[in-house]
């Protein structure tokens, strides 16, 4: 690069703090900001460029400061050790055991131990043994209680960064072993104008004004776009759509009723308990349905109604289904959607915020998405169940090779769960689905086979978003979400 | 789901039959099970169906295969030898825990295989079928030291006294429900009676105190141990029987000899263990149309065997007997599903689904999407938090008084961070900003999502709102900026507001107003320095948060 081709290549900024510079000497980067006008960040990356293409030298300067540390500081605020400990023998006149003396100077152990071994180093004071020790003043004291002690002048002058004297400076030797003051090495850059920089800025008037540097960095712009997870989710939503389903009511809170009872989960199941289910403090009950599909449920769970099944054998109690509580499964939509009538034949989905009392950690989270939702038709069997996974399987898992496991839900009869091959991540458990029993379906006024399907929607989330942590699907850092790039259902 | 873990020795010996890892894997399928995990000799199976009982060891995996695999059919019949032993159930217990089962083990051949097996699923079906403990707990005992009769019966706590397992010491009963570890953890079964069951011999040597905890004398089990007792308590005898159906039947596949026990209540007198098989009549239509295979009504009779059924045909049905150890079998699909697993999944040809329907989605969905796109028009970065939250950040932390505000609030919050659902999002956003002061200005980000509130006369108690909520952070976020985006909000979508008196205590006076759109309620202004302090936000920061 010739210098007319440097020049063209300067930025407004990298221009403006050129033509800061000094070719005599070297300055600071708050110095060149205060010249240029530019704020101290931009200053410090165009040096650096101007470095690179040569237009300006850059030093390094150590610079080594002596602080006080913050024992030093609190020390100097309240007083020495020694100080404490002389003024405390000055107050017993100047004589007295090395207990009573403790006990007045109002020091711990490690800091009178300290105070009085430098008493005995000044000579200030004299030690006597026997029974009991004794301490006594031997004159030289005097000028420290006067208050000429260097130790004390040397910390007061790096308080206010003055200049130290010679006997100060020996103190400082002192303070810094005692931890009372430290070194602190301060890297400072400086920069100023190569000979080429002075001509670049001849040039610049001249340059500057025919082009602009094409290969030159700009500013960065943040444009507007939803959150990833987000932009997946709609993604996910639209395939839905393109498939014929439906969306589904699918509110946060809903009955026990439809997340448990119209799903026939007997009332004493463990997961109904506290440590599976969130429940509430407030608002504690809510409203069933139609009274006849109450009715049937409670028969179902008793003894089968007339579904053809034994039922639990227990007695279903009202109270328990009308408790409200955070949905704890899609599900729990399916069996109100289905409550309140569906079509025939249908598809039915829904996207559905769940809440489980888990601990979080990299494959849990206590509030997540779950996607699933129902078929119904006149005629379905347990191949068109499978016919509905393999759909789902080349739809959401870019799969060509599949499996089917025997499963269980507590609420389909026959079950199954998918397995797939996917192109990313090798062999995963896709989703689950099964025929909802008849237990279920038929209390809720639906006579024909309902297909239903769950897909595990957040781990393909994390396979196209690239992250390793569930946590990160609810990403609260901006500079991450700001870099994502828009999600393509193809990388899915 | 539990996991049962086995020496992989041991299973194949149960099995009776050498499986590679491949063959194993299939063979477990057809137990809903899955191989978590293979190391040297140990084996781990998640085993996915929670209403199988039977399924909890490696005794019961093991039959289910030898049968799918085709090395026996039917259900299994086992030999159960009579004795004398009874069980005399007192009147005393009726209202507290009624109903007892029971065996005696002979010929009991101990290793460690076989003990692991044994505390392991006695543990998951008391947790699992036997609802923790509360519909079906077991015990097992030393029965060399203990006299028939037994009897069952219930104390006074203060009188009865005897000391519990991994004790040393004697407990009256109430001590055991305060300080034993599985006293505390179980005392909840026995909550409100005054007096407690106790299973005992004929010399009131006490064996256990249903369903807490067993004697430290006699109810422990060692390697030297020849013959057990035990026992099933509950509420209902058919499930109490299954239970013990299901631990006994595991004991008999290894070769120990099965006596049988009378129980004799004030009433009646019964004899346990039962493995009178369970019967169900099922449609051969039925099976054809779920399964929807091309079956004669021979080859389905076979897929039943192999899943441990007997049976008859009969017209056009089946006459249906299976295992007594099954509690599982409700109803015809219960055994459709057997018949088809024994088919095999992947063998069957899956039918493609031809039904014309029309997608649609939820109208409010359609006005979110549409608020969203204004928000990209805008250049703002969508962000996404969790309707959970703290009552602090939604209460105290903007400006309200603690207990001002009512929240629909969780009961068993298992993190502090997440005890109540949000009122509004925006302090979620403040939060989310406080998190990104690193990150470069201005930032202006937006969320559109649920709000709860209670409110009686719903359908749930709760009332759940969409809303929009804009934050502005950065030089130049001022009440005119915030509002012109307001407008552009309003303009783009079509609505119209009107002002109205501001309730956020958040908000700078002045510099900010409430909104209503149609009913809908909003705030749109400036956040107050100390708001913005409590969030750890130094830049100035304009707030939008409307109903939609």
């Amino acid at each position: 690069m010739d210098l007319t081709q440097k020049v063209e290549s300067l930025s407004s900024i990298e221009a403006k703090a050129l033509k800061a510079l000094d070719l005599e000497k070297l300055e600071g980067m708050e110095e060149i900001a205060k010249k240029s006008g530019l704020p101290i960040d931009s200053v410090r990356r165009a040096i650096e460029w101007l470095k690179e293409k040569e237009l300006a030298k850059v030093e390094e300067e150590k610079k080594e400061t002596i602080v006080l540390t913050a024992i030093g500081k609190s020390s100097l605020n309240k007083a020495l050790p020694e100080r404490l400990f002389v003024e405390a023998l000055q107050q017993l006149e100047g004589k007295g055991s090395l207990e009573d003396v403790f006990k007045k100077s109002q020091l711990n152990r490690p800091e009178f131990n300290v105070a009085m071994g430098l008493a005995k180093r000044n000579a200030w004071i004299s030690i006597q043994g026997g029974k009991k020790t004794l301490l006594e003043f031997t004159g030289l004291e005097k000028e420290f209680l006067e208050g000429n002690y260097p130790l004390e002048k040397a910390m007061k002058k790096i308080k206010e960064t003055l200049e130290l004297n010679k006997e100060e400076k020996k103190a400082l030797q002192e303070a810094l072993k005692r931890g009372l003051a430290e070194k602190v090495v301060e890297v400072e850059k400086k920069a100023m104008l190569t000979a080429d920089g002075k001509k670049a800025i001849a040039l610049l008037e001249t340059v500057k004004k025919r082009t602009y540097n094409v290969h030159g960095a700009v500013p960065k712009i943040f444009i507007g776009k939803k959150h990833a997870y987000v932009q997946f989710l709609d993604h996910a939503r639209a395939k839905l759509l393109e498939l014929g389903f439906k969306e589904m009511e699918s509110p946060l809170i809903t009955q026990e009723f439809y997340n448990f009872d119209a799903l026939f989960q007997p009332q004493g199941h463990p997961a109904r308990q506290w440590t599976d289910t969130y429940q509430l403090k407030q608002p504690k009950t809510g409203g069933l349905p139609d009274k006849k599909i109450v009715e049937r449920v409670k028969a179902a769970h008793e003894n089968g109604w007339t579904t053809g099944s034994k039922g639990w054998g227990y007695k279903w109690s009202e109270d328990i289904a009308k408790k409200v509580m955070p949905a704890a499964h899609g599900t729990a939509h399916s069996a109100r959607q289905l409550a309140a009538g569906v079509e025939i034949p249908g598809k039915y989905f829904s996207i559905a915020r769940c809440y489980r009392p888990d601990v979080v950690d990299t494959s849990h989270l206590i509030e997540f998405n779950q996607m699933e939702g129902i078929i119904i038709g006149k005629d379905f069997s347990f191949r068109h169940l499978l016919g509905m996974l393999k759909e789902f399987a080349v739809e959401f898992g870019q799969a060509k090779e599949i499996k089917f496991l025997p499963d269980y839900y507590p609420f389909t009869e026959p079950s199954v769960q998918l397995s797939v091959k996917h192109p990313k991540l090798g062999w995963i458990e896709l989703g689950g689905a099964g025929i909802f029993r008849p237990e279920l379906t038929q209390p809720l006024g639906v006579k024909d086979p309902v297909l239903a399907w769950g897909i595990g929607i957040d781990r393909l989330a994390m396979c196209a978003l690239n992250i390793k942590d569930i946590r990160q699907l609810f990403s609260q850092d901006l500079t991450w979400l700001r870099n994502t790039k828009q999600v393509v259902w193809e990388n899915a | 789901m539990p996991n049962v873990e086995a020496s992989r020795k041991d299973l194949q010996k149960l099995i009776g039959k050498k499986l590679d890892t491949k063959q194993l894997e299939e063979a477990i399928e057809f137990a809903k099970g899955e191989i978590e995990l293979i190391e040297g000799d140990r084996i781990v199976i998640d085993e996915k169906d929670t209403n199988r009982p039977d399924l909890l060891s490696a005794e019961g995996i093991a039959r289910e295969i030898r049968a799918r695999i085709g090395i026996e059919k039917g259900v299994p019949k086992y030999k159960i030898r009579k004795s004398d032993v009874s069980v005399i159930v007192d009147k005393s217990v009726a209202k507290i825990r009624p109903c007892i089962s029971a065996a005696v083990i002979k010929n009991v051949k101990i290793n460690e295989d076989m003990l692991v097996q044994m505390i392991n699923s006695q543990e998951k079906i008391c947790g699992t079928f036997g609802r923790k403990r509360k519909e079906a707990a077991v015990g097992i005992y030393d029965w060399s030291k203990l006299k028939q009769p037994m009897h069952y019966r219930a104390y006074d706590p203060r009188v009865k006294k005897f000391i519990p397992l991994e004790y040393r010491i004697e407990m009256d009963l109430e001590e055991i429900l305060l300080e034993h570890p599985k006293g505390k953890e179980f005392k909840h079964l026995l909550e409100g009676f005054s007096k407690f069951p106790i299973f005992e011999d004929s010399k009131k040597v006490v064996a256990s105190m249903p369903p807490i905890i067993n004697s430290q004398l006699t109810g422990k089990v060692a390697m030297s141990t020849k013959e057990f007792l035990i026992e099933v308590t509950g509420y209902k005898q058919e499930t109490v029987n299954t239970a013990l159906n299901v631990m006994v039947s595991a004991f008999a596949e290894r070769g120990f000899d099965i006596y049988s026990v009378k129980i004799k209540y004030a009433n009646k007198t019964i004899i346990t263990p039962d493995f009178t098989p369970g019967k169900i009549t099922v449609e051969i239509d039925e099976i054809k149309k779920i399964s929807d295979l091309d079956l004669n009504t021979k080859q389905i009779v076979e897929l039943l065997k192999r899943a441990r059924y007997d049976v008859k045909v009969k017209g056009k049905k089946l006459l249906c007997e299976y295992p007594a150890y099954r509690p599982d079998i409700l109803h015809p699909v219960d055994v459709a599903e057997d018949a088809i697993i024994s088919y095999g999944y992947n063998k069957i040809k899956p039918k493609p689904i031809r039904i014309s329907t029309k997608g649609s989605e939820l109208e409010t969905k359609k006005f979110k999407r549409a608020c969203e796109n204004v928000c990209i028009g805008l250049g703002l970065q969508g962000v996404l938090t969790f309707t959970m939250t703290s009552k602090a950040k939604q209460s105290e932390m903007i400006g309200f008084g603690p207990e001002k505000e009512q929240f629909v609030e969780i009961e068993n919050p298992v993190s502090e961070k997440y005890t109540v659902f949000r009122k509004r999002i925006y302090p979620e956003l403040l939060e989310f900003l406080g998190k990104n002061k690193h990150a470069s200005f201005p930032q202006k980000i937006f969320e559109t999502g649920k709000t709860l509130e209670l409110k009686q006369g719903t359908e749930t108690g709760v009332s759940e709102k969409n809303r929009l909520c804009i934050v502005l952070s950065g030089k130049g976020a001022e009440f005119t900026v915030i509002k012109g985006v307001l407008d552009a909000v309003a303009d783009n979508l079509g609505l119209k507001y009107e002002l109205k008196q501001n309730t956020e205590p958040a908000l700078e006076k002045g510099k900010s107003t409430g909104v209503e759109i149609a009913s809908k309620k909003g705030i749109v202004g400036e956040l107050k320095k100390e708001i913005l302090q409590n969030f750890g936000l130094e830049q100035p920061t304009a707030v939008l948060e409307l109903e939609i």
